[in-house]
């Protein structure tokens, strides 16, 4: 099965995506998410197997990435935005391994401190 | 206990045939369950390095293409852009790990990733813009494993769940009932057999 690649974000990050031959669709921050959604949607319905998504626009769009992320297509991979980072893909991963194992298997030095103290007590 | 059953032969055999049957899947379910966390375990800390590495190189390369963009006037980076030469084709094939169906990409690349003379351009926009081709190949990998773990999680999810109603629902109230009605038997043939008695000693006594 062929898979056709998109890519949301913001514009400066899109054009290095534009290079590579990928559909670029450009979201500013200020943009309207109602609208983006809908082309998201719209998206995943004429078969994109594979969208890139800066973070800062996936956090916008929570609800749909979660929607999908449990479907085999298409792939929605966030890629860090442009300016503050907010681990937006990070968490996702975490709160998947939380539903999955029931413990948070990823957390580092001092929160598996905290949890060993906790069966302790 | 499952009610409303009918304390007869044919429903304790009934119910014995579905409390082995319960009692094997629990034991696949289960150790279905066991497998999927220990392949799931067994590439999360991959995935997580993956996942670090990748933003970290991404970062870099587009701070490097938007300083290069900045040496420019706006629209020639656009306009070096507008038509681009390379196209990359994925193929999604989907590989089977313990019954969850997981996609795995393969690309095809044609051409060449700077489609402008080198004329008006930036030379960092060119480095930039190779590094990032070399990079499409670790964001593909990556969207692959983050794509399996969440999968295989979904599927964890489920199966803990039926593990559980299985072991703590169905098969304790297979085991009620089944008690139940071998009591409920055993009673009335005592029932009988003292019935029987107490009309032989009032047939004696006449």
């Amino acid at each position: 099965m062929e898979a056709k690649i998109a890519a949301f974000g913001e514009k400066d990050i899109m054009l290095i995506f534009k290079a590579i031959g990928a559909d670029v669709y450009q979201i500013d921050r200020s943009d309207n998410m109602e609208y983006a959604e809908g082309k998201l949607r719209q998206l995943i319905k004429e078969g994109y197997g594979i969208i890139f998504m800066t973070e800062t626009i996936a956090e916008k769009m929570d609800s749909i990435v979660r929607q999908y992320s449990n479907r085999v297509s298409p792939s929605i991979v966030i890629i860090p935005g442009p300016g503050e980072r907010n681990n937006y893909a990070v968490r996702q991963l975490r709160s998947a391994i939380i539903r999955a194992v029931g413990a948070d298997v990823m957390a580092e030095g001092d929160n598996k401190k905290d949890r060993s103290n906790r069966w302790q007590k | 206990m499952i009610t409303g059953v009918n304390p007869t032969r044919m429903e304790l055999l009934k119910l014995k045939k579905r409390l082995s049957l319960a009692a094997r899947g629990h034991k696949l379910l289960k150790d279905k369950r066991d497998e999927l966390m220990r392949l799931l375990l067994e590439i999360i800390d991959e995935v997580k390095e993956k996942r670090m590495a990748v933003e970290k190189e991404f970062n870099s390369i587009l701070e490097m293409f938007v300083i290069s963009k900045a040496s420019m006037a706006p629209f020639q980076v656009e306009q070096a852009l507008m038509i681009p030469s390379k196209k990359i084709s994925v193929s999604v094939g989907l590989k089977n790990m313990m019954s969850v169906r997981v996609p795995e990409y393969s690309k095809e690349v044609s051409g060449n990733i700077i489609p402008y003379g080198f004329l008006n351009t930036s030379g960092d926009t060119d480095v930039s813009l190779n590094r990032f081709d070399k990079f499409i190949e670790d964001l593909l990998n990556l969207a692959e494993k983050e794509k399996a773990v969440q999968l295989m999680a979904t599927e964890i999810e489920e199966t803990r769940r039926r593990v559980n109603a299985l072991e703590y629902r169905l098969i304790p109230e297979l085991e009620e009932t089944i008690k139940f009605i071998t009591s409920r038997l055993e009673e009335n043939e005592r029932s009988g057999i003292v019935r029987l008695m107490k009309v032989k000693d009032i047939v004696r006594s006449h």
